[in-house]
């Protein structure tokens, strides 16, 4: 899956005035391509992935994934096109706690209604399998480590087969051994499936590991 | 299989799962919805019955006022409940005029009649009292077996102490009259050794009367031998009378006891407060419920974020919060109504049983009625739940998913 952006700018309103916080970046990311995206704090790497993961509504420019303008779409066509097309992975546990982890990776599946319980769930058990959370299908994500969580929430952002990972700081908080299963699933992922993934990270240890590094400075792409 | 059906189940599960996980919340939410459905539950439910009571119990004490004609005689100590038996009448139109007079609420009139000609038990002396079942307000509040059927021409209720079978038939100047109902005991004469008939069978029979008895006043056409009067709330006997005695020349005003006046107009006041307060009530507990619902809808926007992350469209998201808050807020107006009737056994088991020791019988809704009460209740609780949350869900899920991710949650 092909994403291409153009001029993409985000000013946010505060109290103390205008925050630009990206710049008017244009990039494209090949299909099947793992990019890292780098910057200190502060640089606007997370809201130029709100962005292109159809978040956050920029000020300027254009996201196109394939062929669609993703900023041209309807609310519900663009609730519908995260749903379908795009996996999201956060830098803080993101389960919901009162659902069982099964339940929770099988959530975006049964949110499309094309999609029949009993496929969900099979495919959610299978997922959790290869993430080694076989045995915590029925708990709940107070009961399992930062670790197994953060798979959890990678399983569930491949429930609906997605052509497109976006993953913001994922493997913050995590200890060095859970930080390389995690990005070794990535690169998997990538390599056997073609999954296009842009991952946010401030680790350049772990950027090195991806296909491309693109380094954002102060809401623009660096040199 | 697709599930287009399995969405909204999804969303009800989650709802009910938020509910179910979230024990300390829940518990807090339900315990402040049910304390407010208990209390307008019970407040409803005691208010009507107060009411219906207050009909039968306060009109036992006896009308607050009498007109009769100026030298008829009458028994002061008594309770207002009858005018006294006396040749001296009054035309019966004064009774639509009385209703206009300012202060007064109800006019009752009632024409009594002594004979001892009727025939009836060997020539014993009977009053005989006319009534208007529309207007009465001193009879039917006392009546404590009657026929199942409203009362109609030809019958006839008896006093107190008098001892007619309900149903029976008895001979009044040879007409046939069924026995109707039977009165309760008041302490008043008069009132309790009468036969009691409405104005229709009287004028039905007072020809014969007049054949059997000769020209009286009371069996002529259009009389009257007086009106109990009820006053309406805020208005004050002197008032009442001062207005009476100036539009009316040639009559009587007899004042029942002031005290009870005061009390019944008393009650009346303090049941209106009560239906106000209520509705204040109402009104803080759907604002109560709006904040509720605010803190918990801000205290989980980071999750409603993710949910919109992975596809959940935004009236879903509003869906789903009003679910969770209709029926967290049914579930709550549930146990405040079965709190509801807890506290009306302990109510029943104190006030009630006082004011039967002092005559004024208590009488509860009917369980229909109650249970519509009930179901009003637990439905309009849980509307209002819904509705307190629909503005802070729908601010929520108006929010961008990045913007709701990013808030402290």
């Amino acid at each position: 899956m092909t994403l291409s952006c153009i001029d993409l700018g985000k000013t946010y309103a505060t109290e103390r005035g205008e925050i630009e916080a990206v710049k008017g970046i244009d990039l494209e990311v090949r299909s099947g391509e793992f990019t890292s995206i780098v910057g200190r704090s502060g640089s606007g790497k997370s809201s130029f992935l709100a962005m292109i993961g159809g978040l956050s509504r920029p000020s300027r420019g254009s996201v196109h994934i394939q062929d669609t303008d993703i900023w041209t779409l309807s609310d519900n066509h663009l609730a519908d096109f995260r749903n379908h097309r795009i996996g999201f992975v956060y830098q803080f546990a993101s389960l919901l706690p009162t659902l069982r982890i099964v339940d929770n990776v099988v959530l975006p599946a049964r949110l499309d209604p094309a999609q029949d319980a009993e496929t969900a769930y099979r495919r959610a058990r299978e997922l959790l399998n290869q993430c080694g959370l076989s045995d915590c299908l029925d708990a709940y994500p107070s009961e399992i480590s930062s670790g197994e969580q953060r798979r959890a929430v990678v399983a569930r952002a491949l429930i609906n087969k997605p052509a497109l990972l976006l993953a913001d700081e994922p493997t913050s908080d995590l200890d060095q051994v859970t930080e390389s299963e995690i990005v070794d699933w990535f690169r998997s992922l990538n390599r056997e499936r073609g999954l296009t993934l842009i991952m946010v990270t401030h680790n350049l240890r772990l950027a090195e590991q991806t296909d491309r590094v693109i380094h954002i400075s102060d809401g623009r792409l660096a040199a | 299989m697709p599930n287009k059906l399995g969405v909204g189940f999804l969303l009800a599960s989650v709802a009910l799962q938020n509910l179910g996980r979230r024990e300390a919340r829940t518990l807090l939410l339900l315990a402040a919805v049910a304390i407010c459905s208990g209390a307008i539950f019970t407040g409803a439910v005691l208010m009507r019955s107060i009411d219906s009571s207050m009909a039968v119990g306060f009109t036992r004490l006896g009308a607050d006022m009498l007109v009769v004609p100026a030298g008829a005689l009458t028994n002061i100590t008594a309770a207002l409940l009858t005018a006294e038996p006396t040749d001296l009448t009054l035309d019966d139109s004064v009774l639509v005029r009385l209703e206009t007079i300012k202060g007064v609420q109800k006019a009752a009139p009632q024409l009594v009649f002594r004979t001892d000609a009727s025939g009836y038990r060997g020539g014993a002396s009977i009053d005989v009292i006319a009534f208007d079942p529309m207007h009465d307000f001193t009879v039917q509040p006392w009546l404590e077996q009657h026929l199942g059927r409203p009362i109609r021409k030809g019958d006839v209720i008896v006093g107190g102490r008098r001892d007619e079978a309900l149903g029976a038939e008895l001979l009044l100047f040879g007409w046939p009259l069924i026995v109707y109902g039977k009165l309760g005991k008041t302490g008043v004469g008069t009132h309790e050794r009468a036969l009691f008939m409405t104005f229709e069978t009287f004028a039905e029979m007072r020809l014969t009367m007049q054949q059997v008895c000769g020209a009286k006043a009371p069996l002529e056409p259009n009389r009257v031998s007086g009106a109990l009067l009820q006053l309406a709330p805020g208005a004050t006997t002197q008032q009442v009378r001062f207005a009476i005695l100036a539009n009316f020349p040639g009559v009587k005003v007899v004042s029942g006891e002031s005290m009870l006046t005061s009390i019944r107009q008393g009650l009346a006041a303090l049941l209106n407060g009560a239906l106000a307060l209520m509705a204040i009530m109402f009104v803080s507990s759907a604002l109560m419920l709006s904040v509720l619902f605010t803190a918990i809808i801000a205290e989980r926007k980071r999750e409603l974020g993710l949910l919109r992350a992975i596809g959940m469209r935004r009236r879903q998201i509003v869906g789903m919060l009003l679910t969770e808050a209709g029926l967290a807020t049914a579930l709550g107006g549930l146990v405040g109504v079965a709190l509801g009737l807890l506290l009306m056994r302990v109510y029943e088991h104190s006030l009630v049983y006082y004011l039967d020791r002092l005559g004024i019988p208590f009488v509860w809704l009917n369980g229909g009625t109650t249970a519509l009460i009930a179901a009003f209740c637990i439905v309009v609780t849980s509307l209002t739940g819904a509705a307190g949350a629909l503005y802070p869900a729908w601010r929520a899920s108006a929010q961008e998913p990045y913007a709701l991710i990013r808030s402290e949650g």
